[in-house]
């Protein structure tokens, strides 16, 4: 994190907000200042007796500080938008195939580079999420499929990018972070398996390794591709480190797999490659800033000191900011082609294991409903579970609200595996607070006695409270409904503004629609709108995609269909070919899979805000500045 | 000081400072619903439990807090029991029980069993207030907090921004059931209508802010935005009032004075906020119109009208106060309203029917209007006053059923009852 801050010289152009608390921190230094005994100071007065001197806030202070949070997301916004994208496309022309230029010298110069110094060059790289493609479906009343056409037509189409920017550069790829998607979903369910390994459960982790990669994590296991709840956990519940999955998001694991096989394979630098990200989520920047996700995790140690850490996904907009993006290089989004992109205009990757992995000739379809908005974790494990106990059956009861569902699998009377998804910040309180440890939810010093029960968690509202100890996974997620609902999203308040900017609706008729503010109940006919698109995915396999790129045989062995397939197929999803593909991965990059496939957690660690030694500290400030009145 | 005081109608008089008063600053006081005490919040850390019928101290509530008592509430509605809940400016709630005498003895059996109090090892354990459980989850101070009437809810806000509402699902086990972040300030204040699940904020940001739950999800269903600088209090009207304050002699009361009466008992109890602005402000809901559409027995999910509120502002009291108002009461038996603030005033006032018949004939017309019927001056010497609010006379001078006493906090520590008294030779 700190090596975009010192490469943005972030202290210069950072404004504390309001609440920042950090630069007061100094006041005690300040010992002439009288104490005023009765606490009373007013903001004025503080204000005026002494300027502070200016602040030196990191990044790490801001995401670890309780109170300007919203400074550090400005930053990454600020970091990481579409003009990030226009200025790095216009600085670096596209490299479209260096590795045959590495390769075969008489190749490089027919590449488009003529006249170019080639460390200039950049291979352009998008991931894009289904939940950022039913966003746009919603806006333009298509399907998630065509949104998906139209944002590589936008990205590499000839229609799109290419056609203005200083160089013409445009994107090579554009990759469906559904397929990699389905590697975290096979390696959730292994790695939900071997945490509930009788094993696993006999090696307790050391003390101080909470989070770290080489932990199993401890059941009930978390799911960690949320970057808001990853964030909020680290900054606020580090006791909830040990418990969350170490797989790492797909988007993280996208940009691993591209950089780390371009560069370990190809000797195509990780700097080289320029990956953005197209997510519903504004905390996915957040995420793509972190130290873990970088080359330094995966390259050799050796290689790394001659170089600086290179981050596995350099860039994340938001479908919002696509739209943006577009309109800035004078594209109409709405008037680009709903059709696919045709195998022609296709650069393959360079690994042909890994092309079909990564661009499968039958489009990787979204989930069904019950497998909710936000990747189906929670669904996928079920299911793998349910393959290994033929007879068994899914039970799925609503929790106190919509964003609380307990699944069992059940077999006859016995319950097998209990799970439960736990979206909404209000929700997650309530999942934290059952897995606080006693000791410190007491308060500490009170009185003795009173109650020593711990507050059960509660779960289905059919089979009475569930203790949330007794779940084995729980699919948590930041918002309400889950990702489709993301913070990026184009929200209910600006369809119509989007729709008049992109010609849909003429700013007539926008201004003869009454002009009401929409309310939560808009908002909900909206939200179902956006996930009727991202669920429609599973249906449309057969429209997209050209004829030919089809005809090519699936990496998926039909001939497993056989005694194995109720163990290996899972949701269409074949756990051998992922593993398989996995394996591939990790030979020709040298790397083990577990380096590649996991990451790590770690408390943030601050000298700002209300840690539980500084709390003296904190209240010694609080009173010279009036007690936070 | 105050020497040219207009003489009003009614005098507030001292009747006791709660002994022995705090050494540090206090901030707001709870009376009991049904005994004679209240708690009152102090920055020491501690809440002091005092009597309303010696006027001392009976209980001091130490060892939970890691800095300063903002806020205290009395759960309504117990039976054996005090439950009482504080917050603090160290981000979290405390839950605290006392038995009261004759009530059910078995949620209090839990003692005992492990004394791991470092500082005190009182053997009165009984008499004493347990601490029962913690809520956290704000990211910093606690500024206030309240009790839906029925004792379902408790809300809590917070210089983050946000309300937090939590339910008492059984003894001591709370959930978050909803996070509000509807703010862009610090929010100030709390506080729950008396015959619904409506709450209301106050804040920072100018605005105050009216909840209710929308199926699961509670949701902003009206935002006021007329005072123009910091809100810090925000009280509803109480409950059936009409038949106890300025509205109950309707003999002589013509045709539209009657139907103004009947507007206001269908907007239900109003709302008064109090501002940095130096105004008392009185908010009141428009009524429902179409309440045949509400009962048609559509099923809720096609619920044809939104349940978003509009309140609009019915009056602005007199102005009483030369610097920001932190603290306005309702009484909840004479519907005279009380505000204190910084510049260490109090001022009560009365609602009354317009005497001179003038201005238009709107819709929404104001019949009534509001006089200040008593003032006093450094109520607690140069000190600003946090927190006012109305209590039952409780002490052996008590001079009529249900007579109420004022109750001020200050930011010297004291905590001073007041009674309010006829001027005399002055009708």
């Amino acid at each position: 994190m700190s090596a975009i801050l010192s490469a943005d010289d972030l202290n210069d152009f950072i404004s504390p907000g309001v609440a920042c608390i950090k630069p007061i921190e100094t006041l005690p230094a300040q010992s002439e200042t009288p104490i005023n005994p009765y606490e009373v100071t007013t903001e004025d007065q503080v204000a005026a007796s002494v300027p502070p001197p200016p602040a030196q806030i990191s990044l790490t202070d801001c995401l670890a500080c309780s109170g300007c949070v919203t400074s550090a997301e400005a930053v990454l916004v600020t970091l990481q938008s579409h003009t990030e994208v226009l200025s790095t496309l216009d600085a670096h022309p596209s490299l479209r195939a260096p590795w045959d230029a590495r390769n075969d010298t008489q190749n490089g110069t027919s590449n488009g580079m003529n006249g170019h110094d080639e460390s200039e060059g950049k291979l352009f790289v998008a991931s894009v999420s289904p939940q950022a493609r039913a966003s746009l479906a919603a806006v333009f009343s298509i399907s998630e499929a065509e949104a998906g056409n139209m944002i590589a037509q936008l990205l590499s189409g000839d229609l799109g990018l290419r056609n203005g920017g200083a160089h013409g550069s445009d994107f090579t790829w554009v990759i469906d972070t559904n397929v990699t998607r389905e590697a975290c979903l096979v390696a959730a369910a292994d790695e939900v398996t071997n945490a509930l390994s009788p094993e696993a459960s006999k090696s307790p982790s050391e003390p101080g390794s909470e989070g770290a990669i080489d932990t199993t994590p401890k059941k009930p296991i978390l799911t960690s591709a949320c970057p808001g709840w990853i964030c909020y956990a680290e900054k606020t519940h580090p006791y909830i480190l040990p418990y969350i999955s170490r797989l790492k998001s797909p988007q993280a694991l996208t940009g691993t797999l591209i950089k780390s096989v371009l560069s370990r394979r190809y000797n195509i630098p990780p700097s080289q490659v320029w990956h953005v990200a197209i997510m519903p989520c504004f905390d996915k920047k957040l995420e793509a800033s972190r130290s873990e996700l970088t080359s330094s995790a995966w390259s050799d140690d050796n290689d790394a000191s001659s170089q600086d850490p290179v981050r596995d996904v350099d860039c994340v907009i938001t479908a919002r900011e696509l739209l943006q993006l577009a309109s800035a290089r004078g594209i109409n989004f709405a008037s680009l082609p709903r059709s696919a992109l045709t195998e022609s205009q296709r650069t393959p990757f360079p690994d042909p294991k890994l092309d079909t992995f990564l661009f499968p000739p039958a489009r990787r379809a979204n989930q069904n409903p019950v497998a909710g908005s936000s990747g189906g974790y929670l669904y996928h494990i079920l299911r793998t579970y349910q393959a290994r106990h033929p007879g068994s059956s899914i039970t799925v009861s609503r929790g106190r609200n919509a964003d609380v569902v307990e699944y069992s699998l059940v077999q006859g009377s016995t319950t097998i595996f209990k799970t439960a998804r736990y979206y909404g910040f209000r929700n997650i309180q309530n999942l934290v607070r059952a897995l606080k440890p006693a000791k410190i939810s007491r308060l500490t010093g009170a009185k003795p006695g009173g109650v020593s029960r711990r507050p059960p968690g509660r779960g289905g509202a059919g089979g009475g409270p569930t203790d949330i100890k007794e779940y084995a996974y729980v699919e948590v997620m930041a918002c309400p409904g889950g990702c489709t609902n993301g913070g990026g999203q184009v929200k209910v308040s600006e369809v119509q503004d989007v729709r008049v900017a992109e010609g849909l609706v003429s700013a007539e008729e926008a201004a003869a629609a009454p002009a009401t503010k929409p309310g939560p109940k808009e908002q909900k006919a909206w939200l179902a709108r956006v996930d009727e698109a991202y669920y429609s995915g599973s249906e449309d396999d057969s429209v997209d995609g050209d004829g030919d790129y089809k005809m090519q045989d699936s990496g998926v062995e039909n001939g497993a269909n056989g005694v194995v397939v109720q163990e290996d197929v899972v949701n269409g999803i074949s756990k051998r070919y992922i593993g398989d593909v996995m394996g591939h991965w990790s030979e020709i990059t040298g790397v083990d899979t577990q380096t590649l496939l996991y990451t790590s957690y770690r408390k943030v660690e601050s000298d700002v805000g209300k840690k539980q030694n500084d709390v003296e500290r904190v209240v010694a400030l609080s009173s010279s500045v009036g007690g936070g009145w | 000081m105050a020497t040219s005081q207009k003489t009003h109608s009614h005098v507030l008089q001292p009747l006791a400072t709660l002994s022995p008063p705090s050494n540090s600053r206090t901030w707001q006081t709870a009376p009991h619903p049904s005994q004679p005490i209240v708690a009152t919040a102090c920055s020491d850390r501690s809440v002091r439990v005092y009597s309303l019928t010696s006027f001392t101290l009976l209980h001091p509530i130490t060892g939970g807090h890691k800095r300063s008592v903002r806020s205290v509430g009395w759960k309504p509605g117990t039976r054996g029991q005090s439950v009482l809940a504080t917050g603090s400016f160290d981000a979290s709630a405390g839950i605290w029980r006392r038995r009261e005498d004759g009530g059910d003895p078995q949620d209090f059996t839990h003692h005992g069993a492990k004394r791991g109090g470092e500082e005190d090892d009182d053997d009165d354990d009984d008499d004493e207030y347990q601490f029962a459980c913690i809520l956290d989850g704000h990211e910093s101070e606690i500024k206030s907090l309240a009790w839906s009437p029925s004792g379902q809810y408790l809300a809590t806000c917070s210089r983050d921004k946000s309300v937090w509402i939590w339910e008492e699902l059984e003894d001591d086990n709370f959930e978050t059931v909803a996070v509000l972040q509807e703010h862009d300030g610090d929010v100030k204040c709390v506080n729950w209508h008396p015959e619904e699940d409506l709450l209301v904020s106050a804040s920072y940001d100018d605005t105050v802010r009216l909840y209710k739950e929308d199926s699961d999800d509670w949701v902003q269903v009206a935002a006021i935005d007329g005072h123009k600088m910091t809100v810090w209090w925000a009280e509803f009207e109480g409950a059936g009032m009409s038949s106890k304050d300025w509205r109950k002699e309707t003999k002589d009361l013509d045709e539209k004075q009657r139907n103004y009466i009947e507007a206001l008992e269908r907007s239900g109890p109003r709302l008064a906020t109090c501002s940095d602005d130096c105004s008392v402000r009185i908010w009141r809901r428009k009524p429902r119109e179409r309440q045949d559409a509400a009962n048609s027995g559509i099923p809720s999910i096609i619920r044809s009208a939104a349940i978003d509120e509009e309140w609009f502002q019915e009056a602005v009291l007199p102005q009483g106060h030369s610097r920001a108002i932190y603290s306005v009461s309702w009484s909840q038996k004479t519907g005279l309203l009380v505000s204190a603030g910084s510049d260490g005033k109090i001022v009560v006032y009365r609602e009354r029917w317009k005497t001179t018949e003038s201005g238009a004939h709107g819709d929404q017309e104001t019949l009534s209007e509001w006089e200040v019927v008593a003032e006093f001056w450094e109520a607690h010497g140069v000190y600003e006053i946090n927190h006012v609010t109305w209590a039952t006379r409780r002490d052996k001078g008590v001079r009529w059923e249900g007579e109420e006493v004022i109750v001020s906090t200050g930011d010297d520590g004291e905590v001073k009852v007041w009674t309010l008294n006829e001027q005399s030779g002055n009708s």
